[in-house]
Protein backbone atom coordinates (compact mmCIF):
# COMPACT_ATOMS: atom_id res chain seq x y z
CA UNK A 1 0.00 0.00 0.00
CA UNK A 2 2.14 2.80 -1.70
CA UNK A 3 -0.21 5.49 -0.58
CA UNK A 4 -0.14 4.98 3.45
CA UNK A 5 3.55 4.80 3.48
CA UNK A 6 3.27 8.24 2.53
CA UNK A 7 2.95 10.65 5.95
CA UNK A 8 2.44 14.42 6.21
CA UNK A 9 5.01 15.70 8.98
CA UNK A 10 4.09 18.87 9.05
CA UNK A 11 1.76 21.91 7.71
CA UNK A 12 2.93 25.94 7.01
CA UNK A 13 0.07 28.41 5.70
CA UNK A 14 0.54 32.68 5.11
CA UNK A 15 -2.30 34.52 6.07
CA UNK A 16 -4.17 35.85 2.75
CA UNK A 17 -3.60 39.17 1.75
CA UNK A 18 -4.65 41.04 -1.41
CA UNK A 19 -1.94 42.91 -3.13
CA UNK A 20 0.74 41.26 -1.16
CA UNK A 21 3.91 43.23 -2.76
CA UNK A 22 5.00 39.84 -2.16
CA UNK A 23 6.21 36.88 -4.58
CA UNK A 24 6.49 33.67 -4.95
CA UNK A 25 9.70 33.00 -4.33
CA UNK A 26 9.76 34.98 -1.17
CA UNK A 27 6.16 33.26 0.22
CA UNK A 28 7.75 29.64 -1.02
CA UNK A 29 10.77 30.73 1.07
CA UNK A 30 8.56 31.21 4.26
CA UNK A 31 6.50 28.17 3.71
CA UNK A 32 10.13 25.89 3.74
CA UNK A 33 11.56 27.95 6.53
CA UNK A 34 8.03 27.29 8.43
CA UNK A 35 7.50 23.31 7.59
CA UNK A 36 11.62 22.90 8.53
CA UNK A 37 10.93 24.59 12.20
CA UNK A 38 7.92 22.85 12.42
CA UNK A 39 9.01 19.34 11.65
CA UNK A 40 12.72 19.64 12.86
CA UNK A 41 13.56 18.52 9.41
CA UNK A 42 16.98 19.88 7.99
CA UNK A 43 17.05 20.87 4.37
CA UNK A 44 19.51 18.77 3.89
CA UNK A 45 17.49 15.79 4.45
CA UNK A 46 14.92 17.13 1.83
CA UNK A 47 15.63 15.46 -1.46
CA UNK A 48 11.81 15.90 -3.01
CA UNK A 49 10.45 19.07 -4.38
CA UNK A 50 6.76 19.23 -5.83
CA UNK A 51 4.93 22.60 -6.77
CA UNK A 52 1.67 23.48 -7.65
CA UNK A 53 1.30 25.79 -11.05
CA UNK A 54 1.70 29.70 -10.12
CA UNK A 55 -0.13 32.39 -11.97
CA UNK A 56 2.27 34.98 -11.01
CA UNK A 57 5.29 31.95 -12.31
CA UNK A 58 3.34 31.26 -15.35
CA UNK A 59 5.90 32.86 -17.72
CA UNK A 60 8.28 30.44 -16.56
CA UNK A 61 8.15 26.91 -18.03
CA UNK A 62 11.15 25.90 -15.19
CA UNK A 63 9.17 26.79 -12.45
CA UNK A 64 10.17 24.13 -10.33
CA UNK A 65 13.50 23.84 -11.08
CA UNK A 66 13.87 27.89 -10.26
CA UNK A 67 11.97 27.17 -7.03
CA UNK A 68 14.85 24.79 -6.03
CA UNK A 69 17.51 27.06 -7.19
CA UNK A 70 16.17 30.18 -5.07
CA UNK A 71 15.76 27.45 -2.01
CA UNK A 72 19.03 26.19 -2.54
CA UNK A 73 17.37 22.33 -2.39
CA UNK A 74 19.21 19.72 -4.15
CA UNK A 75 17.15 17.18 -5.71
CA UNK A 76 16.47 13.57 -6.72
CA UNK A 77 13.15 14.59 -7.14
CA UNK A 78 11.60 17.41 -8.99
CA UNK A 79 7.74 18.21 -10.27
CA UNK A 80 4.80 20.76 -11.17
CA UNK A 81 1.57 19.13 -10.81
CA UNK A 82 -0.37 20.52 -13.43
CA UNK A 83 -3.73 20.05 -12.85
CA UNK A 84 -4.57 23.88 -11.89
CA UNK A 85 -6.64 23.76 -8.62
CA UNK A 86 -6.48 19.76 -8.04
CA UNK A 87 -2.44 20.67 -7.52
CA UNK A 88 -1.94 20.77 -3.91
CA UNK A 89 -4.25 17.51 -3.09
CA UNK A 90 -2.92 15.95 -6.15
CA UNK A 91 0.52 16.46 -5.21
CA UNK A 92 -0.12 14.69 -1.99
CA UNK A 93 -1.28 11.34 -4.40
CA UNK A 94 2.37 12.44 -6.07
CA UNK A 95 4.20 12.73 -3.28
CA UNK A 96 3.42 9.45 -2.01
CA UNK A 97 3.87 7.62 -5.37
CA UNK A 98 7.73 9.21 -5.66
CA UNK A 99 8.39 8.16 -2.32
CA UNK A 100 7.06 4.76 -3.19
CA UNK A 101 8.92 4.42 -5.90
CA UNK A 102 11.86 5.34 -3.67
CA UNK A 103 12.87 8.14 -6.24
CA UNK A 104 13.24 10.18 -2.84
CA UNK A 105 12.49 10.02 0.50
CA UNK A 106 11.43 13.62 1.88
CA UNK A 107 9.07 16.11 0.42
CA UNK A 108 8.43 19.82 0.10
CA UNK A 109 5.06 20.21 -1.14
CA UNK A 110 4.90 24.10 -1.86
CA UNK A 111 1.84 25.84 -3.15
CA UNK A 112 2.69 30.21 -3.26
CA UNK A 113 1.04 32.80 -5.69
CA UNK A 114 1.05 36.39 -5.68
CA UNK A 115 -1.88 36.92 -9.05
CA UNK A 116 -3.38 39.97 -7.30
CA UNK A 117 0.26 41.76 -7.12
CA UNK A 118 1.30 40.20 -10.53
CA UNK A 119 -0.64 37.91 -13.20
CA UNK A 120 0.86 36.13 -15.63
CA UNK A 121 -1.64 33.63 -16.72
CA UNK A 122 -2.60 33.19 -20.48
CA UNK A 123 -4.50 30.56 -21.94
CA UNK A 124 -2.70 28.61 -24.83
CA UNK A 125 -6.18 26.47 -25.72
CA UNK A 126 -9.79 26.88 -27.37
CA UNK A 127 -10.14 30.01 -25.19
CA UNK A 128 -8.90 32.57 -28.18
CA UNK A 129 -11.29 30.56 -31.12
CA UNK A 130 -14.33 29.39 -29.48
CA UNK A 131 -14.60 30.92 -25.98
CA UNK A 132 -13.47 34.92 -25.77
CA UNK A 133 -15.42 35.70 -29.35
CA UNK A 134 -18.25 35.34 -27.16
CA UNK A 135 -17.64 37.26 -24.24
CA UNK A 136 -18.00 34.22 -21.87
CA UNK A 137 -16.89 35.49 -18.70
CA UNK A 138 -14.14 33.60 -17.49
CA UNK A 139 -14.84 30.46 -14.55
CA UNK A 140 -18.24 32.87 -13.81
CA UNK A 141 -19.71 32.77 -16.73
CA UNK A 142 -18.94 29.10 -17.17
CA UNK A 143 -20.56 28.20 -13.86
CA UNK A 144 -23.51 30.36 -15.12
CA UNK A 145 -24.04 27.85 -17.79
CA UNK A 146 -23.49 25.07 -15.56
CA UNK A 147 -25.80 26.34 -12.64
CA UNK A 148 -29.04 27.25 -15.07
CA UNK A 149 -28.90 24.00 -16.17
CA UNK A 150 -28.39 22.19 -13.18
CA UNK A 151 -32.01 24.14 -12.16
CA UNK A 152 -33.63 23.05 -14.96
CA UNK A 153 -32.73 19.44 -14.60
CA UNK A 154 -33.23 19.72 -10.98
CA UNK A 155 -34.47 23.16 -9.68
CA UNK A 156 -32.06 25.09 -7.88
CA UNK A 157 -32.92 26.91 -4.23
CA UNK A 158 -30.76 29.40 -3.28
CA UNK A 159 -31.38 29.36 -0.04
CA UNK A 160 -29.70 26.29 -0.01
CA UNK A 161 -26.70 27.34 -1.68
CA UNK A 162 -26.94 30.80 0.62
CA UNK A 163 -26.55 28.42 3.70
CA UNK A 164 -23.22 26.94 2.33
CA UNK A 165 -21.81 30.68 1.59
CA UNK A 166 -22.75 32.09 5.56
CA UNK A 167 -21.31 29.05 6.98
CA UNK A 168 -17.92 29.62 5.23
CA UNK A 169 -18.29 32.99 6.35
CA UNK A 170 -18.66 32.08 10.17
CA UNK A 171 -15.87 29.41 10.01
CA UNK A 172 -13.46 32.59 8.13
CA UNK A 173 -14.32 35.12 11.05
CA UNK A 174 -12.39 32.18 13.32
CA UNK A 175 -9.15 31.72 11.06
CA UNK A 176 -6.60 34.06 11.70
CA UNK A 177 -4.94 33.71 8.52
CA UNK A 178 -8.33 34.57 5.97
CA UNK A 179 -8.05 37.63 4.12
CA UNK A 180 -8.93 40.41 6.49
CA UNK A 181 -11.43 41.93 3.55
CA UNK A 182 -14.03 38.89 4.24
CA UNK A 183 -13.36 38.95 7.93
CA UNK A 184 -17.10 40.29 8.17
CA UNK A 185 -20.15 38.73 8.75
CA UNK A 186 -22.78 38.31 5.92
CA UNK A 187 -26.11 37.46 5.91
CA UNK A 188 -28.56 34.90 3.55
CA UNK A 189 -30.07 38.56 2.25
CA UNK A 190 -26.44 39.55 2.02
CA UNK A 191 -25.90 36.57 -0.31
CA UNK A 192 -29.41 36.75 -2.08
CA UNK A 193 -28.90 40.15 -2.83
CA UNK A 194 -25.40 39.90 -4.51
CA UNK A 195 -25.31 42.12 -7.63
CA UNK A 196 -24.88 39.06 -10.76
CA UNK A 197 -22.24 38.61 -12.47
CA UNK A 198 -23.50 35.96 -14.77
CA UNK A 199 -26.66 34.52 -14.08
CA UNK A 200 -27.87 32.63 -11.37
CA UNK A 201 -24.00 33.42 -10.37
CA UNK A 202 -23.87 36.23 -8.10
CA UNK A 203 -20.50 37.94 -6.47
CA UNK A 204 -21.26 35.89 -3.17
CA UNK A 205 -20.75 32.87 -5.10
CA UNK A 206 -17.89 33.55 -6.10
CA UNK A 207 -14.02 33.36 -5.13
CA UNK A 208 -11.83 37.02 -4.54
CA UNK A 209 -8.32 36.46 -5.75
CA UNK A 210 -5.87 37.26 -3.37
CA UNK A 211 -1.79 35.95 -2.73
CA UNK A 212 -0.34 33.42 -0.25
CA UNK A 213 0.80 30.23 0.53
CA UNK A 214 0.92 26.77 1.81
CA UNK A 215 2.86 23.56 1.93
CA UNK A 216 3.38 20.46 3.35
CA UNK A 217 6.61 18.26 4.83
CA UNK A 218 5.38 14.77 3.28
CA UNK A 219 8.12 12.08 4.66
CA UNK A 220 8.24 8.13 4.67
CA UNK A 221 6.54 6.27 7.38
CA UNK A 222 9.95 4.62 9.17
CA UNK A 223 11.93 7.98 8.91
CA UNK A 224 8.65 9.91 10.56
CA UNK A 225 8.87 6.85 13.55
CA UNK A 226 12.81 6.84 13.56
CA UNK A 227 12.42 10.55 14.28
CA UNK A 228 10.24 9.76 17.45
CA UNK A 229 7.32 12.14 15.46
CA UNK A 230 4.17 11.89 17.99
CA UNK A 231 1.83 12.46 15.11
CA UNK A 232 1.26 12.69 11.38
CA UNK A 233 -1.44 12.14 9.08
CA UNK A 234 -1.58 9.34 6.14
CA UNK A 235 -3.68 9.71 2.86
CA UNK A 236 -5.65 6.43 3.00
CA UNK A 237 -7.69 6.78 -0.31
CA UNK A 238 -7.07 8.90 -3.24
CA UNK A 239 -9.24 9.21 -6.73
CA UNK A 240 -8.25 11.35 -9.73
CA UNK A 241 -10.42 12.42 -12.95
CA UNK A 242 -9.58 14.37 -15.32
CA UNK A 243 -11.66 15.00 -18.64
CA UNK A 244 -14.91 12.77 -17.90
CA UNK A 245 -16.16 11.65 -21.23
CA UNK A 246 -13.71 12.44 -23.12
CA UNK A 247 -14.18 10.90 -25.89
CA UNK A 248 -18.07 11.88 -26.32
CA UNK A 249 -19.67 14.72 -27.89
CA UNK A 250 -22.74 15.40 -25.47
CA UNK A 251 -22.53 14.78 -21.76
CA UNK A 252 -24.45 15.78 -18.88
CA UNK A 253 -22.92 19.35 -17.58
CA UNK A 254 -23.87 18.53 -14.30
CA UNK A 255 -21.75 15.19 -14.13
CA UNK A 256 -18.39 15.78 -12.48
CA UNK A 257 -15.30 13.48 -12.44
CA UNK A 258 -15.56 13.45 -8.40
CA UNK A 259 -17.89 10.78 -8.78
CA UNK A 260 -15.30 8.12 -9.83
CA UNK A 261 -12.54 9.72 -8.03
CA UNK A 262 -14.78 9.23 -4.79
CA UNK A 263 -15.63 6.19 -5.30
CA UNK A 264 -11.95 5.06 -5.79
CA UNK A 265 -10.85 7.05 -2.43
CA UNK A 266 -13.51 5.43 -0.32
CA UNK A 267 -12.96 2.22 -1.57
CA UNK A 268 -9.05 2.39 -1.13
CA UNK A 269 -9.74 4.21 1.90
CA UNK A 270 -12.52 1.40 2.99
CA UNK A 271 -14.88 4.43 4.19
CA UNK A 272 -18.50 5.40 3.00
CA UNK A 273 -19.44 9.08 2.52
CA UNK A 274 -21.50 8.98 6.09
CA UNK A 275 -17.88 8.03 7.62
CA UNK A 276 -16.11 10.98 7.05
CA UNK A 277 -15.82 13.23 9.58
CA UNK A 278 -15.00 16.69 8.37
CA UNK A 279 -15.31 18.05 4.62
CA UNK A 280 -12.72 20.49 2.87
CA UNK A 281 -14.27 20.49 -0.71
CA UNK A 282 -12.28 23.10 -3.19
CA UNK A 283 -14.70 26.04 -3.60
CA UNK A 284 -14.21 28.28 -6.74
CA UNK A 285 -18.06 28.95 -6.59
CA UNK A 286 -20.60 27.95 -4.05
CA UNK A 287 -22.55 25.45 -6.12
CA UNK A 288 -19.19 23.58 -6.75
CA UNK A 289 -19.42 22.46 -3.38
CA UNK A 290 -23.06 20.97 -3.20
CA UNK A 291 -22.54 19.46 -6.69
CA UNK A 292 -19.36 17.51 -5.02
CA UNK A 293 -21.95 16.59 -1.92
CA UNK A 294 -23.97 14.91 -4.74
CA UNK A 295 -20.70 13.25 -6.95
CA UNK A 296 -18.90 12.52 -3.69
CA UNK A 297 -22.67 10.15 -2.62
CA UNK A 298 -23.40 12.30 0.59
CA UNK A 299 -26.73 12.46 -1.53
CA UNK A 300 -28.05 11.61 -4.50
CA UNK A 301 -28.05 14.17 -7.64
CA UNK A 302 -30.59 16.32 -7.75
CA UNK A 303 -30.79 16.45 -3.72
CA UNK A 304 -27.95 18.42 -3.30
CA UNK A 305 -29.76 21.74 -2.41
CA UNK A 306 -32.00 19.22 0.29
CA UNK A 307 -29.62 17.61 1.29
CA UNK A 308 -27.53 21.32 2.45
CA UNK A 309 -30.86 21.99 4.36
CA UNK A 310 -30.75 19.29 6.22
CA UNK A 311 -27.40 19.31 7.27
CA UNK A 312 -25.54 21.28 10.25
CA UNK A 313 -21.97 22.20 8.36
CA UNK A 314 -20.93 24.54 11.38
CA UNK A 315 -17.40 23.43 12.68
CA UNK A 316 -18.98 21.71 15.75
CA UNK A 317 -21.99 20.36 13.60
CA UNK A 318 -22.57 17.12 11.40
CA UNK A 319 -20.56 17.66 8.86
CA UNK A 320 -18.01 20.59 9.17
CA UNK A 321 -17.25 22.07 6.25
CA UNK A 322 -14.44 24.38 5.32
CA UNK A 323 -13.76 25.07 8.79
CA UNK A 324 -11.15 27.70 8.02
CA UNK A 325 -14.02 29.49 5.49
CA UNK A 326 -12.82 28.04 2.52
CA UNK A 327 -11.33 29.57 -0.48
CA UNK A 328 -14.54 32.09 -0.98
CA UNK A 329 -14.59 33.64 2.55
CA UNK A 330 -10.75 33.17 3.02
CA UNK A 331 -9.46 33.91 -0.14
CA UNK A 332 -8.19 32.33 -3.68
CA UNK A 333 -4.72 32.32 -3.17
CA UNK A 334 -4.22 31.46 -6.90
CA UNK A 335 -3.27 28.61 -8.07
CA UNK A 336 -2.12 28.21 -3.85
CA UNK A 337 -5.87 27.90 -3.03
CA UNK A 338 -6.56 24.33 -3.40
CA UNK A 339 -3.77 23.86 -0.45
CA UNK A 340 -6.27 26.61 1.89
CA UNK A 341 -8.69 23.22 1.69
CA UNK A 342 -5.97 20.75 2.13
CA UNK A 343 -4.24 22.90 4.75
CA UNK A 344 -6.94 22.83 6.69
CA UNK A 345 -8.22 19.53 7.25
CA UNK A 346 -4.45 18.66 7.64
CA UNK A 347 -4.64 21.26 10.68
CA UNK A 348 -7.96 19.80 12.08
CA UNK A 349 -6.70 16.36 12.20
CA UNK A 350 -3.58 17.64 13.91
CA UNK A 351 -6.01 18.82 16.32
CA UNK A 352 -4.80 23.07 15.89
CA UNK A 353 -8.11 24.61 14.78
CA UNK A 354 -8.25 26.41 17.87
CA UNK A 355 -11.81 28.34 18.21
CA UNK A 356 -13.23 26.20 15.04
CA UNK A 357 -11.62 22.80 16.35
CA UNK A 358 -13.50 20.13 14.91
CA UNK A 359 -14.89 17.21 17.16
CA UNK A 360 -13.85 14.04 15.15
CA UNK A 361 -10.44 13.65 13.64
CA UNK A 362 -10.70 10.53 13.24
CA UNK A 363 -10.78 11.51 9.29
CA UNK A 364 -10.98 14.46 6.75
CA UNK A 365 -12.41 14.63 2.91
CA UNK A 366 -10.11 17.16 0.68
CA UNK A 367 -11.01 17.82 -2.85
CA UNK A 368 -9.82 19.58 -5.57
CA UNK A 369 -11.10 21.08 -8.85
CA UNK A 370 -9.44 21.83 -11.89
CA UNK A 371 -9.99 24.30 -14.87
CA UNK A 372 -12.67 24.49 -17.02
CA UNK A 373 -12.76 22.79 -20.35
CA UNK A 374 -15.03 23.65 -23.45
CA UNK A 375 -18.74 23.79 -22.77
CA UNK A 376 -18.47 20.87 -19.72
CA UNK A 377 -17.95 20.67 -16.54
CA UNK A 378 -15.11 21.49 -15.17
CA UNK A 379 -11.66 19.61 -16.10
CA UNK A 380 -9.71 17.80 -13.23
CA UNK A 381 -11.60 16.41 -9.81
CA UNK A 382 -9.84 14.99 -6.73
CA UNK A 383 -10.36 13.58 -4.36
CA UNK A 384 -8.17 12.67 -1.24
CA UNK A 385 -8.74 11.19 2.41
CA UNK A 386 -6.28 11.93 5.33
CA UNK A 387 -6.61 10.11 8.96
CA UNK A 388 -4.33 10.91 11.58
CA UNK A 389 -2.05 8.61 13.15
CA UNK A 390 -0.33 8.38 16.50
CA UNK A 391 3.58 8.16 16.25
CA UNK A 392 6.26 7.34 18.34
CA UNK A 393 8.80 4.24 18.47
CA UNK B 1 -37.83 44.11 -17.93
CA UNK B 2 -34.31 44.69 -19.55
CA UNK B 3 -33.13 44.36 -22.95
CA UNK B 4 -30.55 42.05 -23.83
CA UNK B 5 -27.88 43.29 -26.00
CA UNK B 6 -27.54 41.53 -29.22
CA UNK B 7 -23.49 42.01 -29.05
CA UNK B 8 -23.68 42.85 -32.71
CA UNK B 9 -21.79 46.10 -32.08
CA UNK B 10 -19.02 44.58 -30.10
CA UNK B 11 -16.01 44.86 -32.28
CA UNK B 12 -14.58 41.77 -32.62
CA UNK B 13 -11.95 40.04 -34.50
CA UNK B 14 -11.11 35.81 -34.22
CA UNK B 15 -7.35 34.16 -33.97
CA UNK B 16 -7.60 30.52 -35.20
CA UNK B 17 -4.30 29.83 -34.67
CA UNK B 18 -4.89 26.01 -35.31
CA UNK B 19 -4.66 24.56 -38.93
CA UNK B 20 -7.62 21.79 -38.06
CA UNK B 21 -10.33 23.95 -37.69
CA UNK B 22 -9.32 26.09 -41.02
CA UNK B 23 -12.01 24.30 -43.50
CA UNK B 24 -14.93 25.71 -40.80
CA UNK B 25 -13.42 29.22 -40.83
CA UNK B 26 -13.29 28.69 -44.81
CA UNK B 27 -16.90 27.65 -45.13
CA UNK B 28 -18.16 30.60 -42.41
CA UNK B 29 -17.04 32.84 -45.15
CA UNK B 30 -20.02 31.23 -47.37
CA UNK B 31 -22.23 31.12 -44.44
CA UNK B 32 -22.29 27.30 -44.24
CA UNK B 33 -21.68 25.02 -40.90
CA UNK B 34 -19.19 22.60 -41.49
CA UNK B 35 -18.81 20.12 -38.42
CA UNK B 36 -15.86 17.19 -38.58
CA UNK B 37 -17.57 13.78 -38.34
CA UNK B 38 -15.99 10.86 -37.40
CA UNK B 39 -16.75 8.17 -39.98
CA UNK B 40 -16.27 4.79 -37.43
CA UNK B 41 -18.16 6.26 -34.73
CA UNK B 42 -20.67 8.40 -36.65
CA UNK B 43 -20.05 11.33 -33.97
CA UNK B 44 -19.81 14.75 -34.87
CA UNK B 45 -17.86 16.94 -32.67
CA UNK B 46 -16.93 20.43 -31.79
CA UNK B 47 -14.52 22.12 -31.60
CA UNK B 48 -12.91 21.11 -34.31
CA UNK B 49 -9.87 18.64 -33.49
CA UNK B 50 -6.75 17.10 -34.79
CA UNK B 51 -8.11 13.75 -34.69
CA UNK B 52 -11.56 11.87 -33.81
CA UNK B 53 -12.49 12.02 -29.94
CA UNK B 54 -13.83 8.73 -30.50
CA UNK B 55 -11.02 6.56 -31.58
CA UNK B 56 -7.68 8.61 -31.41
CA UNK B 57 -7.50 8.33 -35.14
CA UNK B 58 -7.71 10.67 -38.37
CA UNK B 59 -11.42 8.89 -38.94
CA UNK B 60 -12.90 12.16 -39.98
CA UNK B 61 -14.13 14.04 -43.02
CA UNK B 62 -15.79 17.63 -42.81
CA UNK B 63 -19.86 17.40 -42.85
CA UNK B 64 -21.97 20.35 -43.34
CA UNK B 65 -25.18 21.08 -41.45
CA UNK B 66 -28.04 23.16 -41.45
CA UNK B 67 -27.31 24.24 -37.64
CA UNK B 68 -30.61 23.91 -35.94
CA UNK B 69 -30.80 22.80 -32.32
CA UNK B 70 -32.17 24.23 -28.88
CA UNK B 71 -30.82 25.97 -25.66
CA UNK B 72 -29.23 23.56 -23.73
CA UNK B 73 -28.36 26.21 -21.11
CA UNK B 74 -27.76 29.65 -20.66
CA UNK B 75 -26.41 32.52 -18.73
CA UNK B 76 -26.74 36.52 -19.15
CA UNK B 77 -23.56 38.12 -18.43
CA UNK B 78 -24.14 41.30 -16.57
CA UNK B 79 -19.80 41.89 -16.41
CA UNK B 80 -18.69 41.65 -19.77
CA UNK B 81 -15.39 40.30 -20.46
CA UNK B 82 -12.60 42.33 -22.95
CA UNK B 83 -14.72 44.12 -25.79
CA UNK B 84 -17.81 42.90 -24.14
CA UNK B 85 -17.63 45.32 -21.59
CA UNK B 86 -20.34 48.11 -22.28
CA UNK B 87 -22.07 45.68 -23.83
CA UNK B 88 -23.78 44.11 -21.35
CA UNK B 89 -26.29 42.30 -20.21
CA UNK B 90 -26.16 39.75 -23.21
CA UNK B 91 -26.75 35.94 -23.12
CA UNK B 92 -24.18 33.29 -23.49
CA UNK B 93 -25.88 30.21 -24.11
CA UNK B 94 -24.76 26.63 -25.23
CA UNK B 95 -26.61 25.08 -28.13
CA UNK B 96 -27.01 21.69 -28.56
CA UNK B 97 -27.22 20.71 -32.56
CA UNK B 98 -29.70 18.33 -33.34
CA UNK B 99 -26.20 16.79 -35.23
CA UNK B 100 -25.77 15.87 -31.54
CA UNK B 101 -22.84 18.39 -30.44
CA UNK B 102 -22.82 21.63 -27.93
CA UNK B 103 -21.25 24.55 -29.06
CA UNK B 104 -20.74 27.96 -27.14
CA UNK B 105 -22.22 31.18 -28.12
CA UNK B 106 -24.32 34.56 -28.42
CA UNK B 107 -27.58 34.55 -28.68
CA UNK B 108 -29.70 37.53 -30.51
CA UNK B 109 -33.03 38.90 -31.37
CA UNK B 110 -34.39 36.93 -28.22
CA UNK B 111 -36.37 38.94 -25.80
CA UNK B 112 -35.80 38.07 -21.98
CA UNK B 113 -39.03 36.59 -21.74
CA UNK B 114 -38.48 33.99 -24.25
CA UNK B 115 -35.10 33.18 -23.22
CA UNK B 116 -35.09 29.28 -21.75
CA UNK B 117 -33.80 26.23 -21.61
CA UNK B 118 -35.10 23.82 -24.70
CA UNK B 119 -35.30 27.45 -27.17
CA UNK B 120 -35.17 26.06 -30.40
CA UNK B 121 -33.17 27.95 -32.48
CA UNK B 122 -31.22 28.44 -35.76
CA UNK B 123 -27.59 29.89 -37.41
CA UNK B 124 -27.32 33.70 -37.24
CA UNK B 125 -24.09 34.48 -38.87
CA UNK B 126 -22.30 37.80 -37.84
CA UNK B 127 -19.82 39.36 -40.22
CA UNK B 128 -16.39 39.46 -39.43
CA UNK B 129 -14.32 42.19 -41.37
CA UNK B 130 -11.97 40.05 -42.78
CA UNK B 131 -15.01 37.83 -44.52
CA UNK B 132 -15.48 35.41 -42.49
CA UNK B 133 -18.43 35.16 -40.29
CA UNK B 134 -18.85 34.48 -36.33
CA UNK B 135 -21.68 31.71 -35.85
CA UNK B 136 -24.47 33.19 -33.47
CA UNK B 137 -27.92 32.06 -32.71
CA UNK B 138 -31.28 33.81 -33.22
CA UNK B 139 -34.69 32.00 -32.20
CA UNK B 140 -35.95 29.74 -34.97
CA UNK B 141 -39.80 30.82 -35.59
CA UNK B 142 -40.00 27.92 -38.11
CA UNK B 143 -39.71 25.30 -35.57
CA UNK B 144 -43.54 26.37 -34.08
CA UNK B 145 -42.27 27.24 -30.64
CA UNK B 146 -45.07 28.24 -29.07
CA UNK B 147 -43.73 30.80 -27.03
CA UNK B 148 -42.89 32.56 -29.96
Amino acid sequence: MGLRDAVIAGYAETKITQRSGSDPYALAGDIVNSLLVRTGFEKAEVDGLIMSPSLTAARTTFWAQCVAEFLGLELTYCDTTDLGGCSPAAGVARAAAALDSGMCSTILLINADTPTTEYNFANYSFHEEWADPYGLKGPPGSFGLLSRRYEHQYGLDYCALGKLAVTQRTHALLNPNACEKLRTPITMDDYLNSRMISEPIRLLDCVMPADGANGLLITRREIAVERGLDRYIVPIGYGEMTNLGGAHSLVDITRTGHRSAGERAFAQAGLRPSDIKSFHPYDDFIIAIMLQLEMLGFCEPGQGCKYVKETNFNYDGDLPLNTGGGQISAGQAGFAGGGTNLIEAVRQLFGEGGARQVKSTDNALVTGIGWIPYARNWGSSVALILAPEAGGR
Amino acid sequence: MIRLNDTLEVPQSVNDPYGFSEPYWRASRERRLLLQFCKESQQFQFYPRPMSIATGRQTLEWREVDGRGEIYTYSVTHRGFGPFEGHEPYAVVIVRLDAGVDILSNLVHCEPADLRVGLRVKPFWKPLADGRHLLLFAPDESSGDASL
